[in-house]
């Protein structure tokens, strides 16, 4: 080590002369002298001067400290009704510390519990290993208990050493599966959950939904008590307690009537409906069928009924509105409408002679009504939904043009909703060799693109920010569900005024074309039709999509759409209905939309007389 | 080489250090044999001992290497520690939440333990390098990572008190190292005044952890407890301890933790307030000494290695003391010779093999 023989502040000491590094290391043990005599002041205090009433305190030390939960925050509909509550609920827990330390009378106390209440031992035995002998939390075994089963506990109370039945808020939901998807349902934290440090074991934690979103904020600060007990567990004395502080109020977009109208409608249907605000991007209600039982996976759900959900063909717990994704069938006419109208390479006036068939080289597609629609114009085609119309249409546009405007509208991009897992869907994007022709792009992909088949996929949420688009002339709201999140003492913390994530600049004249159009199919004999209220204008477009995959459904393979919004003249409400393998759009879909429809107009229309 | 021991180093083992180190291992095995810890029971004091016969395999080794080589050696030591706090990151075991353990075969390891030696070697060595004088502002530039990285990784396991310790050991280090105290005390300020916008960027739930780090009674359920239970267990020794039998506090297990990182609280009620005192003064023997070793050799890497050493047996000291008698908040360390655990013993032992290397080759 040459290079430390001649260190300037280091080296080059001189016997005899001052050397300033051991003033500065003398310097230091004086100061860590003089914190060890600190420290022997404090023991004087606490062992000599205080010691008296140390020694008292520790002769009765019989602690146990009661957590108070915290109740969470309430999730408001935009009128101010409660989509979610809390009641009291009853859990058994088990105080490790009060249990006995013998293995065998341990187990001995827990064995007769799990007889009393029909628990498993084995998961009595799972809780108690999972914390330390020494804890004096207790730990939440089962929660939601019934007053029979209360009392039963209650009853045994003195061979039950280190049980206890605690008080704790629970969510409570309107209805079973109320807007299930959307709210998300509260568990306990999760091994993977604790091990992320935010949580402490038994916390009760938003797995899903706005629940899990809003997490940090529903979350209340909980409270606890510290008291005394005598040998038989009761309080003697409250030492300390803190308050808890219940979690935030969250102020949704979602109409509860709406919502609760749409599930209705969708009762009994696999599905998606979306009800949006064209006007500023609320989502009044979010609606995914089959839903699941949000109450019973908030408590102790049982492994079977667990695994009844996880393997349920039908997939309840799939948010069908934004993490599923169909082909859009003939609501994606609009696309290639809006897309062959502002490029001019398709005009009102083109007509086509639909006999049915449609042939293209070898290929035959054919029309969703069999014999044909006869001669067609644009806005017949639109409103009779007719596919030979936009094969050729499709044809005319160019697939650039339709995956550009498609692009444009939103679909392929997320929506940006702030719910997880929303998948972005797919828009086959044509590439271009050096020639300017899409290569290996077959125009039979063209054919099918044009009427929302082949490789285009949307979820039901893009399709209801597309109708909006229309509705609203050409912005792409950023679909919102929470308007502002309020505390009690601090007022509002936290507020969305709505985001614009896209415009779709079209001509005028476009925008009325296509509005009329879609005006057409609910009120001019269109396929619509069955959507059609009487002094309510609604536009909108039917859809049925083929699906790849065969199905023994006796309704057959095809997802039902449809998407509307009303009024024409000052949209106010989009609606978009989907049910799967449903069959055709106007048939299955539509009346659904109607329901909703009537809910949301009708019942206000009524609410305006009485005023009047 | 000097490999092996010969017999002039031998005279200047230092007997007094050994000698307090002896006693507080007595006090500690003592102590924990009182204890009736964990499902298993008993047996602790004598597994304390034997990791105490390996720690003195490991002092004799560390000792007869000279500290020079160590020194030397120190970039690869540090290197290597960081690759096994990653790996410890990667794959440790976990244990109550905490990933801190690596398997090696039946015994777990707790790398972070290890790594605080190769990081006083390391900021020895940087110190010590031509580049690094003056020690200047460059140089703590230069440092500073050196202890960030690693109380990152560390911080993460989470250990926050052994992350923590590294930052008074490398502010011990450069001063001695003939840092201004003026560059020191301007990044005390300008770590002061980062704190508001700081908190003001952190989000709620990390406040209300700092803020019940701060003042632990803020979480009645958590923290505070064991702080109420310490000091009741302190305080009920009085004068002269309530003895073995005594000690209800912490045989009737009130206490947690009450074998590593508390055990002085049940020394404390078991011996009282005479007790403390002579445990007191066994470290303060220890550490004195560890200083004075320091402060008496004139070779500037000894002078360096030996305070470094001292500085982070000294920290651990008084932040636990600190914390179980309720003057700083809980942070979890383990009181070094006290606290049963097998790599802090064997570590500790370490820290004062490389002190007796220093002395013995002090007057070469």
């Amino acid at each position: 080590m040459s290079a430390v023989g001649r260190l300037g502040y280091l080296g080059g000491r001189m016997p005899g002369r001052p050397d300033p590094g051991r003033r500065r290391i003398v310097a230091m043990a004086g100061l860590v002298t003089t914190a060890l005599l600190v420290v022997v002041c404090q023991l004087w205090y606490l062992q000599v001067l205080e010691g008296g009433r140390f020694q008292e305190a520790s002769e009765k030390n019989r602690i146990r400290v009661r957590p108070i939960a915290a109740p969470r925050g309430i999730l408001f509909d935009r009128n101010g009704l409660p989509l979610v509550d809390n009641r009291p609920a009853f859990t058994l827990s088990l105080i490790p510390r009060e249990l006995d330390r013998d293995p065998v009378q341990r187990d001995v106390t827990l064995g007769r519990l799990a007889s009393l209440l029909q628990i498993p031992f084995a998961e009595l035995q799972d809780a108690v290993a999972r914390v330390s002998p020494d804890s004096i939390l207790p730990v939440r075994v089962r929660r939601g208990l019934s007053i029979d089963e209360v009392a039963r506990v209650e009853e045994w109370k003195l061979e039950l050493p280190g049980v206890i039945v605690e008080v704790e808020p629970q969510r409570a939901y309107p209805t079973s599966r109320f807007a299930a998807h959307l709210l998300g349902y509260v568990r306990e934290a999760s091994d993977d959950q604790l091990k992320q440090g935010r949580y402490r074991r038994g916390d009760m934690v938003g797995q899903t939904g706005l629940e899990r979103l809003l997490d940090e904020f529903l979350r209340g600060k909980d409270g606890g008590e510290r008291i005394e007990v005598d040998a038989m567990g009761r309080q003697i004395r409250l030492i300390q307690s803190t308050e808890p502080h219940p979690g935030a109020q969250v102020v949704t977009t979602i109409d509860r009537r709406v919502q609760e109208a749409a599930e209705r409608a969708m009762e009994g249907k696999a599905g998606a409906v979306v009800v949006m605000d064209p006007r500023n991007g609320d989502v009044l209600a979010m609606v995914s069928t089959p839903a699941f039982e949000i109450d019973r996976f908030t408590g102790s759900i049982d492994r079977n009924a667990w695994l009844r959900v996880m393997q349920d063909p039908n997939h309840p717990l799939l948010n069908r509105t934004i993490q599923s994704q169909y082909p859009p069938g003939s609501v994606f006419k609009m696309v290639v409408t809006a897309a062959g109208l502002q490029e001019g390479t398709l005009v009102p006036s083109d007509r086509v002679n639909c006999t049915g068939e449609f042939h293209l080289g070898n290929w035959t597609f054919k029309d969703w009504k069999k014999e044909g629609h006869g001669s067609v114009d644009l806005m017949r085609g639109i409103r009779d939904s007719c596919d030979i119309f936009f094969y050729n249409a499709g044809l005319k546009v160019g697939a650039p043009a339709i995956a550009k405007y498609a692009t444009a509208f939103g679909f392929s991009t997320l929506t940006g909703i702030e719910l997880g897992g929303e998948k972005p869907g797919l828009i086959p994007q044509p590439r271009f060799s050096r020639r300017g022709r899409p290569a290996s792009w077959h125009a039979g992909e063209t054919v099918n693109m044009s009427i929302g088949q082949g490789a285009v996929l949307v979820t039901p949420m893009q399709v209801a920010r597309f109708m909006s688009a229309i509705a609203n002339g050409g912005v792409l709201w950023k679909p919102r569900l929470v308007q502002r999140i309020e505390r009690p003492e601090k007022g509002v913390v936290w507020g969305d005024a709505g985001s614009v994530n896209g415009h779709v600049e079209l001509s005028p004249m476009v925008w009325a074309f296509l509005r009329q159009a879609l005006w057409a199919v609910v009120n001019d004999g269109g396929t619509g039709a069955a959507a059609r209220i009487a002094g309510l204008d609604i536009a909108g477009k039917t859809g049925t999509a083929q699906t790849i995959a065969n199905s023994k459904s006796s309704k057959g393979q095809d997802h039902a759409w449809f998407a509307a919004f009303a009024p024409v003249k000052d949209p106010e409400v989009v609606v978009v209905v989907l049910v799967e393998r449903g069959g055709h759009g106007g048939e299955a879909a539509a009346p659904i939309a109607r329901q909703i429809f009537n809910t949301i107009f009708l019942e206000k229309v009524a609410a305006v007389e009485i005023r009047g | 080489m000097t490999f092996g021991i010969d017999r002039r180093l031998l005279q200047n083992v230092d007997w007094p250090l050994l000698g307090a180190t002896v006693s507080l291992v007595t006090l500690s095995a003592t102590t924990l044999a009182t204890l009736n810890v964990g499902r298993a029971g008993g047996g602790i004091a004598l597994r304390q001992i034997a990791w105490f016969g390996l720690g003195i395999v490991a002092l004799t080794i560390v000792a007869s290497i000279d500290y020079r080589r160590l020194v030397r050696a120190a970039p690869m030591l540090y290197l290597a520690g960081l690759g096994v706090l990653v790996t410890v990151f990667a794959l440790g075991r976990t244990v109550s939440g905490a990933r801190r353990w690596l398997m090696v075969g039946p015994l777990s390891v707790q790398p972070s333990e290890l790594f605080k030696l190769c990081f006083v070697l390391m900021v020895v060595w940087l110190l010590s390098t031509r580049w690094a004088q003056p020690v200047n502002k460059t140089v703590l530039v230069v440092a500073a990572p050196l202890a960030i990285v690693p109380a990152a990784l560390i911080v993460k396991q989470p250990d926050l008190g052994t992350a923590l310790l590294l930052f008074p050991v490398l502010i011990a280090l450069l001063i001695a190292a003939g840092m201004r105290l003026r560059i020191l005390g301007g990044l005390v300020l300008a770590g002061l005044a980062a704190a508001p916008p700081v908190w003001l960027a952190l989000k709620d739930y990390q406040r209300d952890r700092i803020l019940v780090f701060l003042d632990p009674f803020r979480d009645p359920l958590g923290r505070a407890y064991n702080v109420i239970q310490a000091k009741i267990a302190i305080g009920s020794g009085q004068l002269l301890g309530k003895g073995v039998a005594g000690a209800t506090q912490s045989r009737l297990s009130f206490l947690p933790e009450r074998h590593t990182d508390f055990i002085f609280a049940v020394f404390a009620e078991t011996w009282g307030f005479v007790g403390c005192l002579v445990l007191l003064t066994c470290y303060a023997l220890l550490l004195l000494r560890g200083f004075d070793i320091a402060a008496s050799t004139r070779e500037p890497v000894g002078r360096l290695v030996a305070l470094g050493v001292t500085a982070l047996v000294a920290t651990q000291v008084l932040v636990n003391v600190g914390m179980v008698t309720g003057l700083i908040p809980v942070v979890g360390i383990p009181l070094p010779f006290m606290s049963y655990g097998g790599s802090s013993m064997v570590v500790s032992m370490m820290a004062l093999g490389l002190l007796l290397s220093v002395r013995m080759r002090q007057f070469q």
